[in-house]
């Protein structure tokens, strides 16, 4: 029932008066008389949250959210309903003379945090997905699986690219940290998320396109990158694209860094990284190389060369030696120089038997570089448990099917005896054992006295660790001098502000972190961007993104099963690979990549856990805006209704719903209803129905209006977070009503069309093909490229578009030659804009000299 | 149209006639339905039982091709009853007394036995229509797309006119334009016979004027409408075409005809977003843009002047449709800016850019003079809107006419040009459906929308599906004189007996490869609307025999 709260004899009293005055929030307004409090309040742009409200209607139940205290309300002669006296629905409730409202009081926001709590904890769903909130770089990963599953792979790696440059190669490397989370788990494995990235990546290179990134515009502000790894470069892609000048300084002859010179070329061909860099460098990157820092120039020098900020990402790449005796060995190498050189092509003769010391993922790619250059017998020596090894487990099972040997628990001692025939080094190494545990329960490993041991090699390499840079102190001038270090080796940056001990000086990747993935490195560098970004600018950083999250369960324990009702096993796709047997035989790709069939039918297994109203969720904006805690004050745990997919287009998920029926008052064509079997004390729904009329048209105003993710576009199945959508005001291709629309656009690629209820002449309508139509924009089959029919009969051919104007023009020119201008004839559209149809016809009266042309708004 | 989209929900009466408002435009259908939930009356003239009749005081389920007779015995009630508004008559029409014997004979027996209406309905219709202080006109390409449609369109402005709709919030003479721009490309002269803002190309007057601003002699010539191309190309008298955006193998009536003559031609340029059926048969095709990938503007059917943005680059090496134009013009006419290669790395546009365009445009004709993209970034504007401080016109004719009085004329009913006879006994009329649009180019890639209407059908009143022998959802072959197709049969009663509706956006069965493509004699406009067909249930092949 509508509650209206009016004193007695006050419809007399409208025709009397139409005016009343008074005060919102103590400021005086004067307002028409027979508004509501909260219309009186948006008239004056004074802010009132809402979840039920729909103009022109009340809720029904009420959301209580608008809620303001009327001071004064005994003497306006109200009582008010809700539980806490004073309050009363600003929605539902007409300004009176006199009136002193309230909209912020304590009493008001604790209410409106109780009621928005109270409907919380029957909100069942997930904000976003597991994969999204694990990956280190918040990769929208379930966004671009699903651009792949609609064969949309340019936007989904732009989509990609809107965080992290370069794809290529963190497709091929990732420890994939979103993987180990995937929810599909609980119905057989997880999706292939990193090959997925991978595909997309590879597909846009094979088929030359061109991303099209924008920049934006030039703010002025120089800034050197010292670095080109993958730190550096990602640092100058942000930063270019947010449209300052960027210069990359590297050491090495070429860019790549780790990528270049760490990844041998069967896990990156450097075809592919060169590809990657490109693109980076294509969006206006210049690049100085063969330039060391310290060397060649210093910090101060950037200065006086009036760059305005400097990010270090020099990576860490200088290795931590193996301290034992007799080490200085032409045989003994340490493992980023020596696969800098077998970067390099280099083949030096390794011998038969070698050895690896250490246990982390350079070493492993150490001891596969090995037995590609032909050593029988590769050895990896560590002195605790396989399980313990810093190493990727995927990474010592591909090394082990190569024929890596591993000896664990043993620990080297010398390298200065004799060794047996035939080989030109001798190992000693000891036996290792567990010690007791320390405080915090970790256990230290000893030697095992007397448990000498020796291994006969012909070559030696160490990979125990890195470090940035090799001195205490950073070679080069004063800056450098005050540059702290970590005791480690690493350049001091605060992690959160990337800043170094030298103003104007940031720092990021390996180089202030030590050894990580590339996708961490990218993470910082991204975030350094950003700081810098500020910094030259002078602007307060962007705040942190809320945390706030829906979930249907923090780990896998928490997640009922009743999720995954109805959905088939099917197992994921297995990349191709080479058999480890011919794999060895060179230093070519390993992993083939998915062929398009197998992408798509991997993108099928997402189970899109994350919400696509991530964007418009009413309920989680208010949540936040009221800091109301969901962990402590509950969400919905278990899902009680299926998704209902029988719409053509939209899809319903009751799970989600709060009730608020904002839907049902939306529909013009009175298409739906929502309707409970019973509702609690708190008006909560038990038994919740949604049902479409077959009068509905499925114009889709209902789910533009829905409070939550409840209902959905079908076909949007994109959600759409972080970074910002900008909302392009155009008018509807479709019929000649010429509705005003806004297309929501994310990268370069049209999400979805809405509309704004202010603007005419649809007033926040749309019919379904405004609504729902636009998906033909980037739809695969657009022609892309000019055709030419060299002679008839012949198949259209691509062709470049100098060739194909020059074959229309002389065509055009001989025509008119031979037989006059009015043997041409232009037919234009009803499509295209006024300024496009008279360009054509002035193209044909004045250029060509005939009247011959016409539209077709006859049919 | 005369008045606004949403004047509509201030109107007494409305009287929509051919027009499936709800279906080609849902949102206009809206504002009808909701004039009709605050007490207007709505009189629905269709064939088909649409979804207005639902909510329709009085449907006249007219004959297709029947429209003018119908309209004018509403206005032969009208005069014979004293309904008619003298006043504005009188001080704003002329050829009364012409019409007024015109319509003499017009009785609603006359037209009854014509059109099928009962009498007493059209007297009906017409009191209403005559009475009412508000009362406006609807109607699409069901009145048009005849060879008649000129009549038909006059008899309507007869109606408005003798009743004095015309001038006034909530009435008017409304044609709902089917495409998006269809206003804007004929305002824009994308016609043989007028410039720009409907200035005549045989007026020497015009024609000095744009050779002014274009600065080259124009022809005297006058130009082909597109219905005459086909015919124009097969008679050898044209060798060369340049079709931006439209794909009239799909969307023109006989259309195997439009194929053959297009096959002939020696070269054929084809501009568009899709590889169309059309497009098919170009020598050169050219990338162009979507809606979403270009500036500029376009011109509702309420004349009103709204800016389209760009919202992202076009894909691969496609380019916005003005940057093409101007592109061939360099290349062929060392015109325009002289530029054939794009200087804007991410959208690759040509100049002169549409600003530019525009700005042009409003020197040529007084009502876009006071437009501007200033302005238009405030908000859209109406024509005319002659000077830069004018707040342009929702309402045209509220002062009077352009040329001073209206004229009435005398209409007198012609059937259409092909009727059923024993071989082609049913009459078919084509149409849309609200979930496609015209050769669904864009609609059909459109997965909500293809998935909700995927195939094509035809429409058939149960009485009709007896005497053929079919059933709802058979297959059956639908011929006429100049083709035939093969296309499930929905057996329904919205649908009047003798008559057979297919939606024509289906490559698959393409419903103008049916229709006839003759032309009315004054705008050339072809019979689309109408034509003799047979429907028979297809033979199966039996299976061959599985080994
Ligand atoms: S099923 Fe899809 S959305 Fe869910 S966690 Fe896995 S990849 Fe992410
Ligand atoms: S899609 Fe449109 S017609 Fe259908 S229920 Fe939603 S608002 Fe109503
Ligand atoms: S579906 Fe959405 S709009 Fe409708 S009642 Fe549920 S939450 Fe509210
Ligand atoms: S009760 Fe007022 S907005 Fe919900």
């Amino acid at each position: 029932m509508p509650i209206r709260l009016l004193p007695s004899g006050f419809w007399l009293l409208i025709p009397l008066m139409s005016n009343v005055k008074l005060t919102i929030d103590g400021n005086e307004i004067i307002a028409e008389k027979g508004l509501t409090i909260l219309e009186v309040a948006r008239r004056s742009r004074i802010p009132i949250p809402t979840l039920c409200y729909v103009p022109g209607t009340v809720g029904d139940p009420a959301c209580e959210i608008c809620v303001v205290e009327i001071a004064n309300h005994a003497e306006c002669g109200l009582r008010s309903q809700l539980k806490t006296e004073g309050l009363f629905r600003s929605c539902a409730t007409l300004a009176l003379d006199g009136m002193e409202v309230l909209t912020s009081s304590e009493a008001v926001i604790a209410h409106r945090q109780e009621r928005l709590a109270l409907i919380s904890q029957k909100h069942f769903g997930d904000c976003k997905a597991p994969c999204n909130l694990t990956c280190p770089g918040q990769i929208n990963v379930q966004g671009y699986i699903a651009h792949i599953a609609m064969g949309q792979y340019e936007e989904a790696l732009r989509l990609i690219m809107e965080r992290n440059p370069v794809p290529f190669s963190v497709g091929r490397v990732c420890p994939r940290f979103c993987e180990t989370r995937c929810r599909r788990i609980l119905v057989d494995e997880p999706v292939s998320i990193n090959h997925l990235k991978r595909f997309v990546a590879d597909w846009c290179m094979n088929h030359e396109i061109d991303l099209k990134i924008p920049k934006e515009r030039p703010t002025g502000k120089r800034i050197a990158v010292i670095g080109g790894g993958p730190a550096g470069l990602t640092a100058a892609f942000f930063l270019t694209r947010k449209g300052h000048d960027v210069t990359i300084f590297e050491a090495a002859p070429q860019l790549g860094g780790a990528l270049r010179y760490g990844f041998p070329e069967y896990k990156i061909p450097k075809e592919v990284l060169d590809y990657e860099i490109n693109s980076i460098l294509r969006m206006g990157i210049n690049i100085r190389l063969s330039q060391r820092w310290g060397t060649d120039f210093t910090l101060q020098d950037l200065k006086d060369m009036g760059f305005d900020a400097t990010f270090i990402g020099i990576g860490a790449g200088v290795d931590l030696p193996l301290d034992i005796p007799c080490t200085e060995n032409e045989h003994v190498y340490a493992a980023t120089s020596f696969l800098r050189m077998v970067n390099l092509g280099k083949r030096p003769d390794m011998g038969r038997r070698a050895a690896v010391i250490g246990g982390n993922n350079i070493a492993m790619e150490v001891a596969r570089s090995l037995v590609r250059l032909g050593v029988d017998e590769v050895t990896v020596i560590y002195p605790r448990s396989r399980i313990e090894m810093p190493a990727n487990q995927r990474n010592i099972k591909e090394a082990e099917k190569e024929g890596v040997q591993f000896l664990l628990m043993a620990s080297p001692v010398s390298i200065c005896g004799v060794p047996e025939k035939n080989f030109r080094l001798k190992l000693d190494l000891i036996r290792m054992k567990l010690g007791e545990p320390d405080k915090r329960g970790k256990r230290d490993v000893i030697p095992i006295p007397d448990s000498t041991n020796s291994l006969s090699v012909d070559t030696v390499v160490t990979s125990l660790g890195q470090r940035a840079v090799a001195e205490p102190v950073v070679k080069g001038g004063e800056l450098e001098a005050q540059l702290a270090l970590t005791p480690r080796g690493m350049i001091q940056a605060n992690p959160r502000s990337s800043q170094t001990s030298v103003d104007g000086v940031f720092a990021g990747g390996d180089a202030a972190s030590g050894p990580k993935s590339v996708i961490q490195a990218v993470v910082s560098a991204r975030r350094a961007a950003d700081n810098i970004h500020a910094y030259v600018m002078q602007q307060p950083k962007a705040p942190a993104e809320s945390r706030f999250n829906f979930t249907r369960g923090r780990s896998f324990d928490d997640v009922s099963l009743r999720n995954f009702d109805g959905i088939g096993v099917q197992l994921r796709e297995k990349v191709p690979e080479r058999p480890p047997e011919t794999a060895i035989q060179d230093f070519d790709e390993v992993k083939l990549g998915f062929t398009e069939k197998m992408a798509l039918r991997e993108a099928d297994r997402c189970l899109s856990c994350g919400c696509t109203a991530f964007d418009r969720c009413d309920l989680k904006r208010l949540d936040i805006e009221y800091k109301v805690n969901i962990n402590k004050t509950g969400m919905g745990t278990v899902p009680h209704y299926p998704i209902d997919k029988t719409h053509p287009a939209i899809t319903v998920d009751r799970n989600k719903c709060i009730f608020c029926r904002r839907c049902e008052r939306v529909c013009q064509y009175d298409a739906l209803t929502v309707s409970a079997q019973s509702v609690d004390e708190y008006g909560r729904p038990v038994g919740l129905e949604i049902t479409f009329g077959d009068n509905c048209v499925s114009c889709g105003k209902c789910v533009d209006n829905c409070s939550t993710g409840a209902l959905n576009k079908r076909s949007r199945i994109v959600p759409i977070q972080s970074e910002k959508v900008r909302d392009i005001r155009t008018t509807c291709p479709y019929c000649g009503t010429g509705c005003q629309m806004i297309l929501k656009v994310k990268g370069q690629t049209v999400m979805e069309v809405t509309a704004d209820p202010e603007v005419g002449p649809n007033y926040g309508d749309l019919c379904v093909k405004g609504r729902f139509g636009h998906n033909f924009i980037h739809h695969p089959d657009r022609l892309k490229r000019p055709l030419i029919r060299r002679q008839k009969g012949m198949p259209l051919e691509p062709v470049k578009w100098d060739e194909a104007l020059e074959f229309m023009a002389q065509s055009f020119a001989r025509i008119r030659g031979e037989k006059g201008p009015d043997a041409l004839a232009g037919l234009s559209s009803a499509r295209c804009t006024t300024e496009e149809n008279y360009a054509f016809q002035k193209f044909f009266r004045a250029g060509i000299g005939t009247n011959n042309v016409d539209h077709c708004a006859r049919y | 149209m005369t008045n606004t989209i949403n004047g509509i929900v201030d109107s007494d009466v409305m009287l929509v006639i051919g027009s499936n408002t709800t279906e080609t435009h849902p949102i206009i259908g809206l504002r009808m339905l909701a004039a009709a939930k605050k007490g207007a009356r709505l009189i629905v003239a269709d064939p088909r039982r649409i979804m207005l009749c639902d909510r329709a005081e009085l449907w006249l389920q007219q004959r297709p091709g029947t429209d003018s007779a119908l309209i004018n015995a509403m206005c032969h009630v009208i005069l014979r009853d004293g309904l008619e508004d003298r006043k504005f008559i009188e001080e704003r029409t002329e050829n009364f007394a012409a019409f007024r014997e015109s319509v003499a004979d017009c009785t609603p027996q006359w037209a009854e036995k014509i059109s099928n209406v009962p009498a007493g309905e059209i007297e009906k219709a017409a009191r209403i229509f005559a009475q009412a202080e508000r009362a406006g006109i609807y109607y699409t390409m069901g009145i048009t797309q005849h060879t008649s449609g000129t009549d038909n369109v006059c008899a309507l402005a007869n109606l408005a006119l003798i009743t004095g709709n015309l001038g006034k919030a909530g009435a008017g003479l409304n044609p709902l334009r089917g495409q998006n721009n269809v206003q804007g490309a004929s305002d824009m002269g994308c016609n043989p016979t007028f410039f720009p803002g409907y200035q005549r190309c045989d007026s020497p007057e015009a024609r000095r004027k744009f050779a002014g601003i274009w600065g080259v002699e124009l022809s005297d010539r006058p130009g082909l409408v597109a219905t005459e191309m086909p015919d124009a190309i097969l008679e050898g008298r044209l060798a060369g075409m340049w079709i931006m955006g439209e794909n009239p193998v799909l969307s023109d009536p006989n259309s195997d005809h439009v194929r053959r003559a297009l096959e002939k031609l020696e070269i054929l340029v084809v501009q568009d977003i899709f590889l169309t059926e059309t497009a098919e048969l170009a020598d050169v095709v050219l990338p162009a843009a979507s809606f979403a990938e270009k500036e500029g503007t376009f011109t509702n059917t309420e004349r009103r002047v709204q800016r389209v943005r760009r919202a992202v680059p076009p894909p691969g090496e496609a380019r916005d449709d003005l940057s093409i134009i101007n592109m061939v013009a360099a290349r062929m006419l060392a015109t325009g800016h002289g530029h054939s290669i794009s200087m804007d790395p991410v959208f690759h546009t040509v100049p002169p850019l549409a600003p530019e365009i525009f700005a042009e445009i409003t020197t040529c004709w007084p009502a876009m003079a006071g437009m501007s993209y200033e302005r238009l970034e405030e908000g859209p504007l109406t024509w005319p809107c002659p000077t830069p401080d004018h707040p342009g016109t929702p309402i045209l004719h509220v002062d009077g006419f352009p040329r001073g009085r209206a004229l009435l004329s005398a209409i007198t009913w012609q059937g259409p040009e092909e009727l059923p006879d024993e071989e082609y006994p049913l009459v078919l009329t084509t149409g849309r459906v609200l979930y496609q649009y015209h050769t669904g180019t864009m609609t059909r890639r459109s997965r909500v929308l293809e998935d909700a209407a995927p195939g094509p059908y035809v429409e058939m009143n149960p009485d009709d599906a007896r005497a053929a022998g079919v059933a709802d959802g058979d297959e059956v072959r639908a011929s006429s004189r100049r083709g035939s197709i093969v296309l499930p049969v929905r057996v329904t009663d919205r649908i009047q007996q003798g008559l057979v509706f297919i939606p024509f956006h289906y490559r698959e069965a393409a419903a103008n490869l049916l229709t006839n493509d003759a032309l009315d004699p004054h705008c050339k406009i072809a019979e689309a609307k109408v034509c003799a067909v047979k429907i028979e249930k297809t033979v199966t092949e039996p299976a061959p025999l599985a080994l």
